[in-house]
């Protein structure tokens, strides 16, 4: 299926996800059918336990679905190895979490050029282009701090330059403004905004904050695993 | 590779206090293994020194079924080849002549069967410690043939002192003859070997030769090395060539079986404790892991979703590992070699205890050898590497979404 020719990142359908915990099985996912093409700016939005984080994991590659099937940046999910997997996801996808979820022990610039490093990029490269993110993000003079000497709104821009730097193809952020004060995170979300309108990057944000949902092109609603509406804003 | 190196060096210093438990405990197990060895070794140098010097001999030369039979007849063959022969030996450093035989003897108020050993006083003296261990009176001077020394138990038996009369009996060789000779005590030993002070008295060679009926012959040529490694070697061709015409010639091991027998009894023991403490070592280390590995679990999620493979996040744990057996090592031979120092330096003191038929007369002094700090240490490393395939495996097989719910 080629969905990467028609500009489509992620393509899902019929997408199920069942847990068993305690023998008891639990629907998170009921079947959702989505696409998403480049350089969107969505979020997914709903009520806790409606299957925000386990869709976006799903879609990421970090999680299995039960049944269904996920394409992402033209390719079955669902073909590929674990090892392989990890490969993908480090070239295709980046992350930004709620809690920041920056390794502690790596100096900022260690962090941002941790994907790289897996990656094989050379050490000059790697260097030129950490310190031209850490510009752009306005994180100048900070390359050698270890994370638990910034602020949060700080470690989340780390964390947005660790995602974009190797230039994913996805990123995905999961609650990404939940830890940080209103102003904070506003600067944050017109930050990622701009990089999506300038570079072209797709978001897709899994998200309570409404602040998301103002910025958001795209909503989608999820309820008890289903959607329950995919708004696109004129 | 350099990076999770790296990751893994400081990730063990995120939690010192952990660490620094963790890699104590790994240390004082590793110490207690240096410790134990080196007094296993101490232990057993002291032991061969306590059974060859006092009396036995690093090795002995008798008639062949002199030792089962104890015959008086059974003299050494060919006496003076052999002496001849021994005195151009490079490797022996000492040897002296004994004739031997069962002995009563009798005292105004006693009487007791005795051991008794006929020895050459100047050659002897360079053999065993018979000089060393009298308590009271003199070792033999001049030349008077009526000198006789006692243990200091078998004097308590007959009830004498220094300067009193006893006579002793014995059988003469071929003949059975009876052959007395009075004896004035001239010394009293004290071994602190009960079945020497108890029941040994010795004269000089001459006239032990003469009442057991023997001209020049003896029963034993007692000998010592120039270094104490030949005594412990049974293929050392020097027994070969003197166990011929009818003599035999054994090492210490084979006159002291349940010596050897005895170390190989510690060696053992030294293994059990390297297990017991390998097992305690074990269960720290996984501990040590998993709880790390357990608190960082949201962290691991994050470096598998970035694209960190499975087998990458097992070198991370197993680095880890490594990173903690390194510490451990570090601490644990510095506490081994102060500790083993210490005591290699002042002493245990076992002196008095006996010991498979050996008595300890010296402190005993561990023995601290250079292996010690590259043979345990290594399998500290080994061990500690291999325990981390277990936590190792297991982040490897966490998958993303797991390891992130799991720590929420």
């Amino acid at each position: 299926m080629d969905t990467q020719a028609q500009g489509e990142v992620i393509v899902t359908r019929e997408v199920k996800k069942v847990y068993s915990g305690n023998g008891v099985p639990v629907h998170a996912v009921r079947g959702i059918d989505v696409v998403i093409k480049t350089g969107e700016f969505t979020a997914i939005v709903g009520p806790s336990g409606s299957g925000k984080t386990t869709f976006l994991n799903i879609i990421s590659g970090l999680d299995t679905a039960t049944e269904g099937e996920v394409w992402l940046n033209g390719r079955r999910l669902s073909a590929m190895s674990g090892k392989e997997l990890s490969d993908f996801r480090r070239d295709s996808v980046g992350f930004i979490f709620q809690a920041y979820n920056l390794i502690p022990v790596l100096s900022v610039e260690e962090n941002v050029e941790y994907i790289m490093l897996l990656q094989g990029v050379p050490r000059a490269e790697r260097h030129h282009r950490v310190q031209q993110i850490l510009s752009d993000l306005g994180l100048e003079g900070f390359a050698d701090r270890l994370p638990t000497k910034l602020s949060g709104g700080q470690q989340q821009r780390v964390a947005v330059a660790r995602a974009i730097v190797s230039q994913p193809a996805l990123i995905l952020a999961d609650e990404a403004t939940a830890n940080l004060d209103s102003k904070t995170g506003a600067e944050l979300l017109d930050m990622m905004r701009e990089l999506n309108e300038k570079r072209g990057m797709t978001f897709v944000f899994s998200t309570h904050d409404t602040m998301i949902m103002e910025r958001a092109r795209r909503l989608i609603t999820l309820k008890d695993g289903l959607i329950e509406s995919d708004v696109t804003k004129e | 590779m350099r990076t999770y190196l790296k990751l893994a060096w400081r990730n063990l210093f995120r939690n010192k206090r952990r660490t620094f438990i963790a890699g104590t405990a790994i240390g004082i197990g590793l110490a207690s293994l240096i410790f134990v060895d080196a007094l296993v070794i101490g232990m057993e140098k002291n032991m061969i020194h306590s059974a060859t010097s006092s009396y036995l001999g690093e090795g002995q030369i008798h008639r062949a079924g002199y030792r089962e039979a104890n015959e008086v007849e059974l003299v050494i063959n060919n006496l003076d080849d052999v002496l001849s022969r021994l005195n151009n030996e490079e490797i022996v450093a000492h040897f002296t002549r004994r004739a031997m035989s069962f002995a009563m003897i009798t005292a105004p108020a006693n009487v007791s069967s005795v051991s008794l050993i006929g020895i050459h006083p100047p050659t002897e003296q360079h053999l065993s410690q018979i000089d060393e261990a009298l308590v009271e009176g003199s070792y033999f001077r001049g030349d008077n043939q009526r000198d006789i020394l006692i243990g200091s138990r078998l004097a308590e038996i007959l009830e004498v002192a220094i300067g009193d009369r006893v006579v002793l009996t014995v059988a003469q060789a071929h003949t059975g003859d009876l052959s007395q000779e009075m004896f004035r005590v001239s010394g009293i030993f004290h071994f602190n070997v009960n079945e020497m002070d108890r029941g040994m008295a010795i004269i000089r060679l001459e006239i032990a030769q003469s009442m057991l009926g023997l001209d020049n012959d003896v029963h034993q040529i007692a000998l010592t090395f120039t270094d104490e490694k030949y005594g412990q070697d049974k293929n050392l061709p020097f027994w070969r060539e003197y166990s011929t015409a009818g003599n035999e010639a054994l090492s210490w091991t084979e006159l002291l079986p349940q010596l050897q027998a005895a170390f190989e009894l510690s060696q053992f023991s030294t293994l059990i404790v390297g297990i017991i403490l390998f097992g305690v070592v074990t269960l720290g280390i996984i501990n040590t892991l998993f709880m790390s590995l357990h608190e960082r679990m949201f962290e691991f999620g994050v470096l598998r979703a970035v694209g960190t493979r499975p087998s990458a996040m097992a070198a991370l744990i197993l680095f880890e590992a490594a990173a903690l057996a390194v510490v451990s090592i570090i601490l644990g031979t510095i506490l081994g070699l102060v500790i083993t120092s210490i005591f290699a330096h002042v002493g245990i003191d076992y002196t008095g205890i006996e010991y498979v038929g050996i008595t300890f007369r010296e402190l005993l002094y561990p023995v601290l050898q250079v292996d010690q700090f590259i043979i345990f240490p290594f399998w500290v490393f080994v061990f500690t590497v291999i325990v981390g395939l277990y936590p190792a495996v297991y982040a490897a097989r966490m998958k993303p979404a797991d390891a992130m719910r799991k720590s929420l």
